[in-house]
């Protein structure tokens, strides 16, 4: 069955180009908008595959209507395509969510194999979630290991509630790079008191020396297990941000964009949660 | 204050909220905060990471929370802060900063990126990683939001 195509252009004589470029490559064009509302009507009504999406247009642009479209569907696939060609638009069409960008004048083979390209499996991604829980419980186990001087045990198949409650400080670690994500680490207040005591030699002077250590630890992991990812494959360019801290807690936390994957650690202090999640989608451009 | 940091933000809240639902969007008052504050209701955390980095906190009630997520939803009632609603709200987040960053290239402050938002709900303190915090009171649609921007 041929992929179906739906093309998102004010100009009608760019929309005949491009409809007439994907028929000749065996594509089928299911329909046509020039408008936020005629775009969000026509993917409703025939589901395409593909969506090819102009950025330079009168009212709503292709950003704006790519976001109402992933607003619509989540799943939505679309392809900017423009004739700038700048990181800043390149970035932005990432953070929206776009899989691929081409430039324009859209030559045949090029938007051809971006479109193979987007529908095919992303085995970087696959890999990235296949490999990513183990080498932040590796980071984690290395670490506590090192400064806490406590041997770390992964509790295995142990049932981890959703929505995740916390047990007193939480750190929040974004991840950037080719594709975001986050690290979560949650801790009692008693078990980071006593890995601050063994780490510092004595007990810590203040809570906010306890939350400085927890933070600290966090940023360490994280940035580990990062580097560990990247070495391995160089494309991931995975990098941290500096986590934000949540204590003093009754408070549950969710991800609700993407899945986290969680772990429990046992130390001689007592339990350490980790979760890692990453966000599908990274934008190709061609 | 860094006023560089607030602007981004008013923009970004402008230009998005219409998009979503919402027809008034006001900037209350704009005030500092130091690195620990209280929190009770949700609080959203997205980080930024590029030429600048640190985070980005969307607060509020969680019975405006609820009202958010419902007008969202074109209205759809929201009893209980479920996981669409949760869904709701994150997007927004997410909407809205990735839309800051643009407004970011705009004064040359370029390759931001963000990362998926977490969603706390309860009750606590946040301790951000920055010495003080910017926080944007908004008013939409007489629903109030805290944005605690606290990037360097």
């Amino acid at each position: 069955m041929a992929i179906k195509i739906m093309i998102v252009d004010d100009s009608p004589f760019s929309r005949t180009l491009i409809a007439e470029t994907l028929t000749d490559g065996g594509y089928e064009v299911v329909g046509e908008a020039d408008s936020l509302e005629t775009a969000l009507e026509t993917y409703t009504k025939v589901k395409p595959d593909i969506v090819t999406m102009d950025i330079a247009m009168p009212d709503a642009d292709g950003f704006e209507i790519s976001r109402a479209l992933l607003r619509q569907d989540s799943k939505a696939k679309i392809i900017l395509s423009s004739s700038m060609k700048d990181e800043e638009t390149e970035l932005e069409a990432k953070r929206i969510g776009i899989c691929g960008y081409v430039q324009k004048p859209v030559e045949a083979d090029t938007l051809f194999a971006i479109i193979h390209k987007v529908l095919s499996p992303d085995t970087l991604f696959q890999e990235l979630l296949a490999r990513g829980l183990d080498t932040f419980k590796e980071a984690l186990s290395q670490n506590i290991t090192r400064m806490a001087k406590t041997t770390v045990t992964f509790l295995e198949n142990t049932e981890i509630e959703d929505p995740y409650l916390s047990k007193g400080i939480t750190a929040v670690l974004g991840v950037i790079g080719q594709y975001s994500g986050t690290m979560v680490l949650d801790v009692s207040f008693p078990v980071a008191e006593k890995i601050a005591e063994t780490i510092l030699h004595r007990p810590a002077k203040s809570p906010e020396e306890v939350l400085a250590m927890v933070s600290e630890l966090a940023n360490i992991i994280g940035g580990i297990a990062c580097s560990m990812l990247n070495k391995k494959e160089k494309a991931l360019g995975l990098r941290v941000s500096p986590p934000s801290l949540f204590h003093g807690n009754s408070a549950e936390l969710v991800s609700p964009s993407v899945k986290i994957q969680k772990a429990l650690a046992e130390t001689a202090y007592g339990e350490i949660f980790l979760g890692i999640g990453f966000k599908k989608g990274s934008t190709l451009w061609m | 204050m860094d006023v560089t940091l607030i602007n981004p933000f008013l923009a970004a809240f402008t230009e998005i909220l219409p998009q979503i639902g919402f027809q008034q969007v006001e900037k209350n008052k704009v005030s500092l905060v130091g690195s620990t504050f209280s929190y009770n209701g949700i609080l959203l955390n997205i980080a930024m990471v590029g030429s600048i980095k640190g985070v980005v906190l969307i607060g509020m009630s969680s019975d405006e929370a609820k009202r958010f997520a419902s007008k969202m939803m074109m209205g759809m009632p929201v009893n209980e802060f479920d996981k669409i609603a949760q869904s709701a709200i994150s997007e927004m987040g997410n909407m809205v900063c990735a839309n800051a960053c643009t407004q970011f290239s705009k004064l040359e402050i370029n390759g931001l990126d963000i990362s998926p938002p977490t969603l706390m709900m309860g009750q606590g303190q946040a301790t951000l990683p920055v010495p003080q915090a910017i926080v944007i009171d908004f008013n939409c649609d007489d629903i109030a939001i805290k944005v605690y921007v606290g990037l360097s």
